[in-house]
């Protein structure tokens, strides 16, 4: 397996498992750092040298840096927080369509309350320009909330340039630096930033824990979200949760020495891989080559489907999308945000590079994603009308690549399609399509009828894998089938035969509908 | 190396807790809301926690809600179910742990009435006076705790439930305390909304759970991303919750001597100090948990005795380790009339499995020398 999928999560450096051991198991090591007794003292003790780590790659001081259970949280507390404090009624915020969930999600919460959020629309390079945040702002605007760089396209905003600019005009302003702690240098000390949220499982530390740097001076203030206890200076409520916090301050102090390094090792690997991919024609890069942290890479590869790309690539680990979102399985709003269509923003793939990438799993990933795009355009109606068809060895996978879990059925006629193809125009041939490549979704079916009945079918499939089993077995169970008890199959006798589950439904019915029609076109033909 | 009677603040991981978690801190290292084969893997750990957890209570696997912690728990519940809503009457116990109190009294910035309920000088909840306040107009939410962090005292629940109900309002149970001591039963309890730590059971710190009953409408805490169905934003904490899990497992088969094991210890600690003159068992002669001992001492310096223990290695609590280091008395033994000096100087006992009944005769040895010393 080639985990190329850091921007997600990224795996836990032995070195800060180490770290956190000791807390998890020492006979002394178990202490509420809220007690007061010595066990209490000496996880207390450990906390607080967490909590200089994380605050020295920040460059910011022990006493601004607030623990929490992860970025997620921190976003919440950042502004909700702010913006309870301030009086909530009416107050204007200027954020992007681009931001994490968490902080979308968050603005939109804060609407409801009566907030009035202004959401700036990126350039065609992924980024969201000074003059533009500057220009969105009002005379209410009480808070401005940008992310440092994209989770998705990795491309870095002008937060540096923005922060003087913004403490010159009072506005307070929160950044989403999840992604950019450890990839960049942050210095909050000669930066005027006064929120800035971190999550350490994005850093090679544990996940569940996150801290927002709240800062002194000026003091920014909140109001806590989580109550009781009083932990964290009032702010945020809860149990230290030791282990996972010393854990945060190891990765944290280990990304303030490595994170150059990361950066001058990832930068060649990520460009090899964009160069052995662009071979691949209508592959485009998503995000403005020249702004974007070097270990990430965001490819749109037009006529292959982002579903089924993935599940032709059972031993690579990318995303196809933020992983918050993918369980929806929409296309990515980022890419849309950037003016990609959802076909193209479908058909994306995130390649995010970390510490331990090796040239040879770039080499191997860049010919396995190939195959796969170059196999799934093989079989798109669209592809090979712009194109004309590519031949590809399309070698059967195995029974195990199933890794998303598709009923065995789709599986078997997904991996092996064995009637993809098209007939040539002749008097008894018949074709039909359905679908639309901006539902993402086509299914063509080619028949040619004999004496006795259908001597041949052939389908072509662009869509999700499902879509592409429902052709493979049409083609199948039309061939060789005689006209005089013929039985349309119907999407019952699809969904049936392939175990095709409610949520993928559609798919079958796209079954019936080409069918349909070819049985229209050739009754049509017998009549004359 | 201390002795530790301070296990209602937390406790030690289990080694085959850990044993459980280590998998997940060294090997596959999924985000698990990703959808290829890791963030998979991640994923059926997390559900098979899930059932763990749902299991401990008598619960649903979908009804559990993963949470950083009790604290998180209890904030969730009681902001959850009044957002958006147009503002009634929110009651909780007096003895409720500052979690539940402080987001309880947070409400009132947004409208709601919000009202504690008196308790007894015993810590048991004052019942004509909690039905009275029950009639007093329209309800939202009741929120009690099963078991008292400090004194222990058990509250009769399943009582509560059908008055609440009958109120029309719906119940909020802390049982970060009861799980793994007592047998908790979110369907005979008749709660709607339940909160479990898991570091008060074996498992680690930063992970915790809500129960949410299958009716219940709950608004979120966190906003951002789909995961526990939309309404707890952030990537799941995958081997706490597995840890979480394992405990939770553990907790249902050691129950019973996890318990008698305890029980031993505390009988031997009350014996003792009931042998001593102007000794004070808060909640003396009501049901409580069988780990937890809080007590005063009538005429002596406490917090003088606080130090002295811990400077002899004694690791025990005035109260709740929340509430530590602002010099404040218990608010709990406040709710129960106990005199301020007193309170200031209560000290907590709260033993767990690894405790010996050397130990509980050390810890007595040292208290007579103190109060020999003071006298």
């Amino acid at each position: 397996m080639i985990y190329l999928d850091h921007a997600a999560t990224t795996p836990l450096d032995r070195r800060v498992r180490d770290a956190m051991l000791p807390w998890l198991d020492d006979v002394d090591g178990y202490g509420n750092p809220a007690s007061d007794h010595a066990l209490g003292r000496r996880a207390r003790q450990a906390v607080e040298q967490a909590r200089v780590q994380v605050a020295a790659l920040l460059g910011a001081q022990a006493d601004e840096i607030i623990f929490t259970s992860g970025a997620t949280e921190a976003n919440n507390l950042a502004l909700k927080g702010a913006l309870e404090f301030r009086g909530l009624q009416g107050a204007h915020v200027v954020t992007s369509r681009i931001e994490h969930k968490s902080v979308l999600d968050t603005c939109r919460y804060l609407e409801t309350l009566g907030a009035r959020v202004s959401y700036l629309t990126p350039n065609a390079g992924g980024v969201i320009d000074a003059e533009q945040v500057m220009a969105a702002l009002r005379p209410d605007t009480a808070l401005v909330s940008l992310m440092w760089v994209n989770n998705e396209t990795g491309v870095i905003n002008p937060v540096e340039q923005l922060a003087p600019q913004l403490r010159a005009r009072g506005v307070l302003f929160h950044v989403d630096a999840v992604q950019a702690a450890g990839r960049l240098p942050i210095r909050l000390d000669q930066l005027p930033i006064d929120l800035l949220s971190v999550s350490a499982h994005k850093c090679y530390g544990p996940k569940g824990i996150g801290a927002l740097f709240v800062r002194k001076r000026p003091r920014a203030r909140l109001s806590p979200q989580i109550h009781g206890g009083g932990h964290e200076q009032g702010m945020r409520s809860g149990t230290l949760a030791t282990h996972q916090i010393v854990g945060m301050g190891a990765a944290f102090e280990l990304a303030a020495v490595a994170q150059i390094e990361d950066g001058v090792r990832a930068a060649p690997l990520r460009d090899r891989l964009w160069h052995a991919l662009q071979r691949l024609p209508q592959s485009q890069r998503n995000g403005d080559p020249a702004r974007v942290v070097p270990q990430l890479l965001n490819l749109s590869f037009e006529g292959a489907e982002g579903e089924s790309l993935r599940a032709l690539l059972p031993q690579l680990a990318v995303s196809s999308g933020s992983a918050c979102s993918s369980a929806t399985r929409e296309p990515s709003y980022v890419l849309r945000a950037l003016g990609r269509d959802d076909e193209l923003a479908s058909s994306s793939l995130r390649f995010s590079l970390g510490r331990a990438t090796s040239l040879a799993e770039i080499d191997t990933a860049a010919v396995q994603v190939s195959m796969a795009v170059l196999r799934l355009r093989a079989l798109s109606p669209l592809w090979d009308e712009a194109t004309g068809a590519v031949a590809v060895d399309a070698t059967a996978l195995r029974a195990e690549d199933n890794v998303f879990g598709y009923p065995v059925p789709v599986w078997q006629r997904f991996s092996h399609t064995a009637h993809a193809g098209r007939l040539p125009q002749a008097p008894g041939s018949f074709s039909a399509q359905v679908g639309s490549p901006a539902a993402r979704s086509m299914l063509r079916v080619d028949l040619h009828l004999g004496r006795s009945g259908i001597e041949t079918a052939r389908f072509q499939a662009y869509g999700c894998p499902v879509t592409i089993a429902v052709g493979e077995w049409l083609a199948a169970r039309l061939q060789g089938q005689s006209l005089q008890d013929f039985q349309v199959p119907d999407a019952v006798e699809i969904r049936a035969a392939l175990e095709i589950g409610d949520d993928k439904s559609h798919c079958a019915l796209m079954g019936e509908d080409v069918v349909r029609a070819l049985w229209q076109q050739s009754r049509q033909y017998h009549e004359h | 190396m201390p002795v530790y009677f301070d296990n209602n603040a937390t406790t030690r991981v289990d080694p085959q807790v850990l044993e459980a978690m280590l998998p997940y801190l060294s090997g596959p290292h999924g985000n698990a809301s990703s959808l290829h084969r890791f963030g998979r893997m991640a994923r059926d750990a997390v559900e098979a926690a899930r059932l763990k957890v749902a299991a401990l209570v008598g619960a649903q696997a979908a009804e559990v809600l993963w949470t950083s912690g009790g604290t998180e728990s209890n904030n969730l519940a009681l902001k959850g179910c009044t957002a958006g809503l147009k503002p009634t009457r929110v009651l909780y116990g007096a003895t409720e742990h500052p979690a539940v109190m402080e987001a309880a009294e947070s409400l009132g910035d947004s409208g709601w009435q919000v009202e504690a309920v008196a308790v007894d000088q015993r810590g048991v909840l004052d019942w004509p006076a909690f039905e009275r306040q029950l009639a007093q107009g329209p309800l939202r939410l009741v929120s009690l705790m099963r078991a008292n962090n400090e004194t222990g005292v058990i509250q009769d629940i399943a009582r509560a439930a059908p008055l609440v109900h009958a109120a029309g309002a719906l119940l909020h149970v802390d049982a970060v305390q009861a799980a793994g001591k007592i047998p908790v039963d979110f369907v005979e309890l008749g709660a709607d909304l339940m909160s479990l730590s898991s570091h008060k059971l074996y498992g680690p710190k930063g992970i915790g759970a809500l129960i949410v009953g299958g009716d219940v409408d709950l608004a979120p805490l966190h906003h951002g991303g789909a995961q526990e169905r939309g309404r707890r934003g952030g990537t799941e904490n995958v081997a706490a919750i597995v840890g979480f899990g394992r405990a939770a497992e553990l907790a249902v088969q050691e129950l019973g001597a996890r318990a008698a094991q305890v029980q031993t210890l505390r009988d031997r600690l009350e014996a003792g100090l009931r042998a001593w003159p102007r000794v004070r068992i808060f909640a003396d002669g009501v049901e409580r948990i069988a780990n937890t001992v809080q007590f005063g001492l009538d005429g002596y310096d406490g917090e003088a005795l606080l130090m002295q223990l811990d400077r002899k290695g004694f690791a025990v609590s005035s109260g709740s380790a929340c509430a530590s280091g602002k010099g404040e008395p218990s608010h709990v033994l406040l709710g129960m009339g106990i005199a301020r000096d007193i309170a200031k100087g209560a000290v907590r006992v709260s033993f767990g499995q690894d405790n010996t009944a050397e130990e509980v005769d050390q810890f007595l040895e040292v208290l007579r020398t103190f109060a020999a010393g003071a006298a």
